[in-house]
C-alpha cells in the first residue's frame, strides 16, 4: 500500500520534471518587412494557415509586435535564429515577462 | 512569372550590376560582423535576442552568430551568382531561380533593404528618408523586386 510519504515523493518527482514557464518567441514590427513577407515566413517558416498568418502578421503591424511560437527557451531561441535568417526582428522572453 | 518550378525575373545589366554590388557589401558587412558593431545595419541584421538582458543577449550572440553570418554571406554570394551572366550582358536579360535560389534571394533581399533603410534612417512606420532621393528610389526598387518574389511565392 502507498504510503503519504510515498505520494509526496511521487509528486516531487512530478514536479521535478514539469518544465520551467513557458518563454515565447515574439516578432516586432519595423517598417521594411512588408507584410506579404511576414505572411509567408509565417507560413512557411511556422506552419501557419494563411488566416492564421495574416492574424499574426497584422497584429504585429498594428500592435507593433506578436507572439508567434510558446515552447521551453531552447526552441524559442531556435525560432529567435530562424527569423533572424529571414530578416525579421524577433526576441524570446519568459511568458510573464 | 513563376515557370515550371523556376521563377523568372528581368534585369536590366545595370540593375543587375547594382543589386549584385548591393549583395557584396552585406557579405562584407556580415564578413566581421565584431568589427561592424557600432554599425546600426549590423545591429539591425543581428539584433539582440533578449531585449532587456545584455547578458543572456551576448551569450545568444556567441552561439548564434557565426551561423548566422555564414547564412546571410551565403544569400548574398547566391545573388550576386545568380546575377552574373545579367550583368554582363549589353541589354535587358532573364534571371532564373531555381526554389532554393529564390529562398537565398528572399533573405538576401531583406537583408539589403534593411541596410539601405538603415542608411537611409528609415526607423519607423511612416519614415521616409528625405534625404537622398537615389537611395529611396533604389530602396522602392528593391522593396517591388522583393514584393514580385513573395507573389511567385505565394501562388
Amino acid at each position: 500500500m502507498m504510503t503519504l510519504t510515498d505520494v509526496l515523493e511521487d509528486t516531487e518527482v512530478v514536479e521535478s520534471t514539469i518544465p520551467d514557464l513557458p518563454w515565447v518567441t515574439i516578432v516586432w514590427n519595423d517598417p521594411v518587412n512588408l507584410m506579404s513577407y511576414v505572411s509567408y515566413v509565417f507560413r512557411s517558416y511556422f506552419g501557419f494557415s494563411e488566416a492564421e498568418a495574416n492574424k499574426r502578421m497584422l497584429q504585429v503591424h498594428n500592435d507593433g509586435r506578436a507572439v508567434v511560437a510558446t515552447g521551453n527557451r531552447e526552441e524559442m531561441e531556435r525560432h529567435v535564429e530562424a527569423m533572424h535568417d529571414f530578416g525579421l526582428w524577433a526576441t524570446l522572453q519568459k511568458v510573464d515577462e | 512569372m513563376r515557370s515550371r518550378g523556376l521563377f523568372v525575373a528581368e534585369f536590366l545589366p545595370e540593375e543587375a550590376r547594382l543589386l549584385s554590388s548591393l549583395a557584396d557589401q552585406i557579405t562584407e558587412l556580415v564578413r566581421d560582423p565584431e568589427a561592424h558593431r557600432a554599425d546600426p545595419a549590423v545591429h539591425r541584421l543581428l539584433p539582440d535576442a533578449y531585449p532587456d538582458d545584455a547578458e543572456a543577449s551576448a551569450e545568444f550572440r556567441r552561439f548564434t552568430v557565426d551561423g548566422l553570418a555564414e547564412r546571410k554571406a551565403a544569400n548574398a554570394n547566391q545573388v550576386a551568382a545568380d546575377l552574373a551572366s545579367a550583368a554582363e550582358a549589353k541589354s535587358a536579360s532573364k534571371v532564373r531561380l531555381t526554389d532554393s535560389s529564390a529562398g537565398a534571394w528572399l533573405r538576401s533581399l531583406t537583408d539589403i533593404r534593411l541596410t539601405v533603410a538603415t542608411r537611409l534612417g528609415i526607423t519607423e512606420d511612416g519614415d521616409l528618408g528625405t534625404e537622398e532621393p537615389e537611395l529611396i528610389d533604389l530602396y522602392n526598387w528593391l522593396g517591388f523586386v522583393q514584393g514580385s518574389l513573395v507573389d511567385c511565392l505565394d501562388r
